[in-house]
């Protein structure tokens, strides 16, 4: 393979996600009058602010060679815990909002503790513990329904920081963090090499349990701060929110360019990923090609960015060898 | 008389830079070293030979820390030593090149370089600080003479020679001073391999102390200044590489020491491959 289209390859790997979304911006702009709206533009962003959050929870996981299945079942129950620790049991606010995110970060660690003692694949013992998680949050709620929370609460999604809506402006932070922490911290480095080659990692001294139960840790985090975000805007929960988000993270981690074997990936384009979904989502509303299609085109959409995940991959070994 | 003992090894630390002594290791029922005892003389290079399955890499693995003897003691420097993981190993100043490199493809030369033992700055040390370590790694490659052309070069589309060079320039970053390399050629041309066993050579010179693995005994006796050949898991002898020959050290991998079997070496040479 010549420099030239090595070098193309990397670049449309890096880009092909802001590509696609430039093309479906175009695509729903021609379709449907509504679609490039200021309000509905709007609208799209703060739909989406915590499904951005999860996805770049879920990243570090991805990033370190994992897979965490589980977080659409931690939002369930780490939502319905906060929301009955303000609505039945009258706690502060500030209170609730904390002990729903240690429980958030408690479950994340419970994932990493199992991922790392048992050393089976993620991808099923987070089935399995999201499963559990299910259980558990409808026997804590009895799939009753919570609505009406305090103001402070409602702040997270109506109240406004520097002109822009608070949960915008916490995802953007959550964002320019997350990508200092990738690209300049020793941390960031070594969940990059864990993701590149686990057994390297070990050799080179890095204490590589510790670091898994770290990672999945840090997305239960970034999943409960979700959740909060969630039941926020929606001022109501019950148990079956938040299931289905694991979904749509996964999915705009791996069309992002987060490798489904870790070690690859960049927050931008990440970004970029959950607005893909999202763009299609609304805007094929919004064409009237109805609700339920976007099922099938998210569904493809997925089985295309893992192939051509693996297209990179065999791409670059096949370039190993030739050389 | 463990001061006698004491004694005689701090005076004997001054010629061995390393001694495992009676070092055993069980792989379930399988006893892959039996009383093995080495010593490595200080600014040396030691072939480690033996057929497969003879315990070489096993023997090597314990000194780095990848495994941990069942039995037996370790000397740095006449230091009693206990080498529980690779981390302690790198604190003693040994560093294992292993034969699948163990490089990561998704990162360039100075951060594979520096992995673990990264240069940190700001509070906590949480920091990388990419320009100290590109910096350094660019007076690195160019101290080797290596060809290699930037310290931000991407390790996956490299040659084998070149990533061996990454795995050296590791290790003397890090200021090693014994350096463990498993068949550091196999997987090279004739030239990469010239290139690289002249490296190795400098890199004693320059102080370093090495071990090798390798099955291919002429590159080893072109370099090393002795060869320990391993057989069954037991140490046979170390041999003189000023005083042997090709054949010799092959008959006694095959045969052991108690056998001198002259007549067959050259067939079983060839066999050797």
């Amino acid at each position: 393979m010549s420099i030239i289209s090595r070098l193309n390859l990397r670049r449309l790997s890096k880009y092909s996600v802001m590509i696609v979304l430039l093309f479906l911006v175009v695509l729903f702009t021609l379709t449907s009058p509504y679609f490039l709206t200021l309000r509905n533009i709007q609208n799209i962003i703060m739909q989406n602010t915590y499904f951005i959050i999860v996805a770049v929870g879920l990243s570090f996981v991805m990033m370190g060679g994992g897979i965490d299945l589980s977080v659409g079942y931690q939002m369930s129950l780490v939502g319905v815990v906060t929301a009955m620790l303000m609505v039945v049991y009258h706690l502060p606010v500030w209170l609730a909002v904390g002990a729903g995110i240690l429980l958030g970060v408690v479950l994340g660690m419970v994932n990493g503790i199992i991922v790392s003692r048992i050393r089976m694949f993620p991808l099923i013992v987070t089935l399995a513990t999201s499963v559990v998680f299910q259980g558990i949050s409808y026997m804590v709620s009895q799939s009753r329904t919570y609505r009406v929370f305090p103001d402070e609460f409602l702040f997270l999604t109506q109240g406004k920081v520097l002109g822009m809506p608070f949960d915008i402006f916490l995802t953007l932070v959550i964002i320019i963090l997350v990508s200092f922490i990738y690209y300049q911290t020793t941390f960031g480095l070594r969940v990059v090499a864990l993701g590149g080659n686990e057994e390297a990692s070990r050799l080179a001294g890095i204490n590589i349990r510790k670091m898994r139960i770290t990672l999945y840790t840090i997305c239960g985090f970034f999943t409960a701060i979700a959740t909060m975000i969630m039941i926020s805007k929606a001022n109501t929960t019950h148990s079956s929110f938040g299931p289905g988000t694991e979904f749509t993270a996964l999915t705009a981690a791996i069309i992002g360019g987060v490798s489904f074997m870790g070690g690859e990936g960049n927050i931008p384009a990440l970004v970029a990923g959950v607005f893909v979904l999202a763009v299609l989502g609304n805007g094929m509303q919004l064409a009237g090609w109805g609700i339920y299609p976007q099922f099938i085109v998210r569904g493809l959409i997925l089985l295309g960015g893992v192939a051509f995940d693996e297209y990179q991959k065999f791409a670059r070994l096949s370039r190993q060898k030739t050389k | 008389m463990h001061w006698a003992m004491g004694h005689r090894i701090s005076k004997m630390g001054s010629e061995h830079i390393v001694e495992m002594k009676g070092i055993c290791k069980r792989f379930g029922g399988v006893l892959a070293l039996k009383d093995v005892n080495l010593e490595l003389r200080r600014g040396e290079i030691m072939g480690v030979v033996g057929d497969n399955g003879a315990g070489k890499s096993t023997l090597m693995k314990i000194l780095s820390g990848a495994y941990q003897a069942d039995e037996g003691e370790i000397y740095i420097d006449g230091q009693k030593v206990h080498i529980r993981n690779p981390q302690d190993a790198f604190n003693l100043g040994i560093s294992m090149i292993y034969q699948d490199l163990a490089l990561f493809n998704n990162l360039d030369v100075a951060m594979n370089i520096f992995l673990g033992r990264e240069i940190s700055r700001g509070p906590f040390d949480l920091l990388l600080d990419k320009k100290r370590m590109y910096k350094k790694v660019e007076e690195l490659i160019k101290e080797l003479r290596v060809n290699i052309s930037s310290a931000r070069l991407n390790v996956a589309p490299m040659s084998g020679g070149q990533r061996q060079t990454v795995a050296c320039a590791r290790a003397i970053a890090f200021e090693s001073k014994i350096l463990i390399m498993d068949e550091p050629t196999a997987a090279l041309g004739v030239t990469e391999a010239g290139k690289l066993l002249s490296m190795i050579r400098n890199m004693r010179d320059s102080g370093l102390s090495i071990l090798i693995i390798t099955q291919r005994i002429p590159d080893v006796l072109s370099i090393a200044d002795r060869v320990f050949v391993l057989k069954g898991g037991q140490k046979q002898d170390v041999l003189d590489v000023g005083k042997v020959a090709l054949d010799d050290v092959v008959t006694m991998i095959i045969k052991g020491k108690d056998r001198n079997g002259t007549q067959a070496k050259s067939i079983e040479y060839k066999s050797f491959g």
